[in-house]
């Protein structure tokens, strides 16, 4: 790419209809900041989202966006991803969506780690079906629109994402943008499934996690002393115990920054390219699958695959 | 003679498989034709498993029938289960050591059949022993083989210095032995067919032994009574292939490079094979993605394809049904998909080892939203082969999801096809968008189909929400009414380029008096059926349906309207006569007697012609049944 990335390039020309003051914006901002100061291609970057409020953000980035479906927005990042190694690929999710109805997918990407970054909008509601309880929304919490207080408790996202194999894992907030910028760009430059856990403050709907709360709780692990790399493989249980420790830190304060990196995995398509010596090479999406109409996979080809289903008189 | 039937049963999980790959082989190397179907119970080891085949001198065989020239039984139940199949004057092979057994005694054996034996031996006198039932059966004229099982493993397990614990593994090759011995198989055939199958060398010298023992034995007594005549086929090369092979096979000619799965009977084995040739001997790579659930496997396939790969998925019922939201996002987003669909019983997991043809109205209708779809039915391993070509080269050409139906039926059974003919196989990836343009619309609306560039070459956007040109969600009731009709007008250019004779084939006589109708596996037992019947005089003709969208609309009219709606016959594997409705709502023309067999097994041909001569004596509903 010739010229320099700016955010002004980054922005498409469709209006955010977030409700004003929606944690939302943060994020985005942070995203095209972030996206400008790595450079990206935007042909070569895809961002993949589900579908809630955060899911919207797909439209608003000038890079492609695949806006997919409630809770499967990581089936579809893989297939992406699998397909075309050479894609940077950045999910965007809601806690409902990703924690919710797409757990599943949400444990199993973490088993294969990929080259993808996970960034959670948690905002503890179901923002874009009007404020029910996410899975992030800890027991006995009543925001506004529920009419009872929450009767199921929280998931720990951080907690789930270090069992689950994830090998960046962060909590970004997303009133402070510079922090987030910085961490989804570590993420992206991150080898592996990398997942990022945002704060995003839901105006409309949860007036218990508002700025003022998080402003009076948020602290930096980094700038508390926390190192989250795994120096060598033996290190991860001992290291991984800590940072789910400090998932767990109660007494007011709620932690932002890296949990972990684990650098020692590989990645899924390092998995593939063992077993596909061409894949890296040529990988499926950019393969040719015919010459002038006729298949690759020729006669001769056919039979020299298949021996040993062929019979040959 | 021409045709050879026969019956292999034992315990699943017993060595079945092994004897009935290597007969076939032996057999399909002598230059027969054969096919081969297997019939389980959703279990992994210990309940009955037999395998039905058909063996032709003159064809390659596409249907199965009874009564049949063999019954060779691994276990006392496979007798129970399967003396009445065989034809007067048949061969039944069985361990004489079993003879004490009583068939109540048999713990796999499901209660509904010792209830029905209970009934039948009071009639006949048989007291419920092995040895009883033997003896009856001898007195009907059956040749009965009474072999004793320990004796032959004990003599190969001294000569061979085979591990006694291990001995009863080459069970299988005292059932190979005694068919091969009957039917005077090729000994070369055999042997190659045994190297083929165990590359272990000291595994196959032992089996060897073993079957070439039971040969001398049973020719001693017997001599080779059921031999074959001259296979009179003349291929270059033929494969021996089950249907989940055959699809696996095509999907690698077709360039699909992702396949996405959630393991399912009886869709599974067609990735499992897939991922054996993943590097395409060194042509290129074939990533196929295991993943957490069927939900993940339809939206990975849509991804992968969104970048341009050809993608596909494979699945049955259960499954499908969970892909049914990312099928519809596929729709609105004019991706080209395709979910390779093998049926089975159901509803819910109903009887998940059999087949069925009870999800037709489903594939055709599953959707939230209408949106524009392509469905394909094969009705043997040859259609198979090349409606899976067809699906890739539809989905790309129109942009739209393509469902291709298969079943159980043909997924399991091993059949010998020609050499698919590569001459006639095309690739078309449809209209692309060309490199270098200033600005790209993904959806854009000069035409119904845009052209399509991938993930990678532009900036695109995608969203199951009703879009705009580029993508970005659209809710203006203008831009609705004109998505929508870019969309749906794809239908009427399906309609128009995918010619009639595709959708359908029609086997018989010019002017038949009777007209069956049907799809997927039914065609070999009807077109079998319809042969038979024309030999007796009574001109009966099939009219099998190869596509449901696009329909074979003026085809199906014609045909009908020249027999008559009242000589008309759906013929189906399921309850309702599916296939039957979609022609009634096509056509206007309701087609209300029908043949349908739901019990998991194929129809046979026996049971077919029997059936068309009761509804031509006014039966206007035939509900099939045979089969264990
Ligand atoms: C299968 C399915 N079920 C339900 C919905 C309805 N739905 C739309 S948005 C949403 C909640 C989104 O909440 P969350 O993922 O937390 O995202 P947010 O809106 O808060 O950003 C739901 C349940 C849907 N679109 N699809
Ligand atoms: S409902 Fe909440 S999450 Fe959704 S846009 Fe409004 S403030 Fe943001």
């Amino acid at each position: 790419m010739a010229r320099k990335l700016t955010i002004q390039d980054l922005k498409t020309n469709v209006w955010v209809d977030w409700c004003p003051g929606c944690g939302n914006f943060g994020i985005l901002s942070a995203m095209y900041q972030a996206f400008a100061e790595l450079n990206l291609d935007p042909q070569k970057t895809v961002v993949v989202s589900g579908i809630g409020c955060s899911g919207k953000i797909a439209h608003f980035i000038n890079v492609s966006g695949v806006h997919t479906l409630h809770g499967r927005s990581l089936a579809f990042a893989q297939g992406i991803k699998y397909a075309n190694p050479d894609l940077t690929v950045v999910v965007n999710v809601g806690d409902g969506d990703l924690l919710g109805i797409g757990a599943a997918h949400f444990v199993a990407l973490g088993r294969r780690n990929p080259d993808i970054v996970v960034i959670m909008h948690d905002n503890t509601v179901y923002g874009l079906t009007k404020g029910q309880a996410s899975p992030t929304l800890r027991i006995n919490l009543k925001p506004k629109a529920l009419p009872k207080p929450n009767i199921q408790d929280a998931v720990n996202p951080i907690g789930l994402a270090i069992a689950a194999g994830y090998t960046f894992i962060a909590r970004g907030y997303a009133a402070r943008v510079q922090h987030l910028k910085e961490l989804i760009k570590k993420a992206i430059e991150h080898r592996g499934a990398a997942f990022i856990d945002v704060l995003q403050p839901c105006v409309t709907y949860d007036d218990i996690h508002t700025y003022d709360y998080y402003n009076q709780r948020v602290y930096d692990l980094q700038e508390a002393g926390w190192d989250p790399l795994v120096r060598n493989p033996e290190e991860l249980p001992e290291k991984a115990a800590q940072a789910l420790a400090k998932s767990y830190e109660g007494d007011g304060k709620i932690s932002i920054g890296i949990f972990l990196i684990n650098p020692h995995v590989s990645t899924f398509e390092e998995r593939l390219a063992n077993r596909l010596p061409d894949y890296l090479k040529a990988p499926p999406a950019r393969e040719a699958i015919e010459v002038d109409g006729r298949p690759v996979i020729d006669h001769e080809l056919f039979k020299r695959i298949f021996s040993r289903y062929i019979i040959e008189f | 003679m021409k045709t050879l039937r026969y019956i292999l049963g034992g315990p699943q999980g017993g060595g079945l498989e092994t004897s009935s790959e290597v007969l076939s082989w032996a057999f399909a190397r002598s230059g027969y034709g054969v096919i081969s179907d297997r019939e389980y119970f959703s279990n992994i080891k210990g309940r009955h498993s037999y395998v039905h085949a058909t063996v032709s001198a003159t064809e390659y065989p596409k249907s199965l029938d009874y009564p049949v020239d063999i019954v060779a039984a691994m276990d006392a139940e496979t007798v129970f289960t399967h003396f009445q199949d065989l034809r007067e004057g048949g061969y039944l092979i069985y361990n004489v050591d079993e003879d004490k057994t009583l068939y109540s005694s048999i713990p796999s054996m499901e209660h509904d059949l010792r209830d029905r034996l209970t009934a039948l031996f009071k009639e006949l006198g048989i007291d419920g022993t092995l040895a009883s039932l033997t003896k009856y059966l001898r007195s009907r004229g059956v040749r009965v083989i009474a072999l004793s099982y320990k004796e032959l493993l004990s003599e190969i397990q001294r000569k061979e210095g085979i591990v006694p614990s291990q001995v009863s593994r080459y069970i299988s090759s005292i059932i190979i032995g005694a068919v091969a011995a009957i039917t005077g198989l090729d000994p070369n055939a055999l042997d190659q067919s045994l190297r083929r199958r165990f590359r272990n060398e000291e595994v196959y010298r032992h089996n060897r032994a073993l079957a070439m023992l039971v040969i001398d034995t049973v020719r001693s007594q017997f001599g080779s009574e059921l031999k074959l005549d001259e296979p009179s086929i003349k291929s270059k090369e033929v494969l021996v292939v089950s249907g989940n092979d055959a699809v696996a096979m095509a999907k690698t000619v077709a360039g699909v490079r992702f396949q996405a799965y959630y393991p399912i009977t009886p869709a599974a084995d067609e990735s499992f094979t897939l991922e054996e040739y993943e590097t395409l001997g060194g042509a290129g790579s074939i990533v196929v993605f295991q993943t957490e659930d069927e939900l993940s496997a339809i939206n990975a396939a849509i991804g992968a394809a969104l970048t341009g790969a050809r993608a596909s998925v494979a699945t049955s019922g259960p499954g499908f049904d969970l892909m049914v939201e990312g099928l519809s996002w596929a729709g609105q987003n004019e991706v080209p998909v395709v979910v390779t669909y093998y049926q089975r019983g159901g509803p819910s997991t109903g009887q998940p080892t059999r087949g069925g043809q009870s999800d037709l109205l489903s594939s055709v209708f599953a959707s939230h939203g209408e949106y524009p779809r392509i469905v394909l039915a094969s009705g043997d391993h040859e259609e198979a082969f090349y409606d899976t070509i067809d699906a890739f080269n539809y989905a790309e050409t129109y942009q739209v999801p393509v469902i291709h139906l298969l079943d159980k039926f043909l997924a399991n059974t091993i059949a010998t096809i020609s050499m698919p003919d590569f001459s006639k196989i095309r690739i078309t990836r449809g209209v692309l968008a060309s490199k270098g343009l200033r600005e790209y619309r993904r959806f854009d609306m000069s035409s119904p189909i845009s052209p399509r560039a991938f993930l990678g070459d532009y900036v695109m956007w995608y969203s199951g929400d009703e879009h705009d040109e580029y993508g970005h969600i659209d809710e203006d009731p203008v831009n609705r009414v004109r998505m929508m009709e870019k969309r749906m007008r794809k239908l009427e250019i399906i309609e128009r380029e995918i010619p009639e004779e595709r959708r359908y084939a029609y086997y018989g006589p010019d002017k038949p008096s009777i007209l069956l109708i049907g799809w997927g596996f039914v065609k070999g037992a009807a077109v079998k059926a319809v042969e038979e019947l024309n030999e007796e005089g009574i001109r009966a003709g099939y009219f099998h349906i190869r596509t449901f969208i696009p329909f074979p609309t003026n085809s199906v009219t014609k045909f009908i309207r020249e027999v008559g709606l009242e000589n008309v016959v759906a013929v189906e594997h399921n309850y309702m006569a599916q296939a039957a409705k979609l022609v009634t709502m096509n056509t206007g023309l309701l087609v209300s007697k029908s043949i349908v067999k739901f019990t998991g097994r194929p129809i046979y041909v026996n049971e077919l012609v029997n059936a068309v001569k009761n509804v031509m004596k006014g039966s206007t509903r035939e509900v099939l049944s045979y089969g264990a």
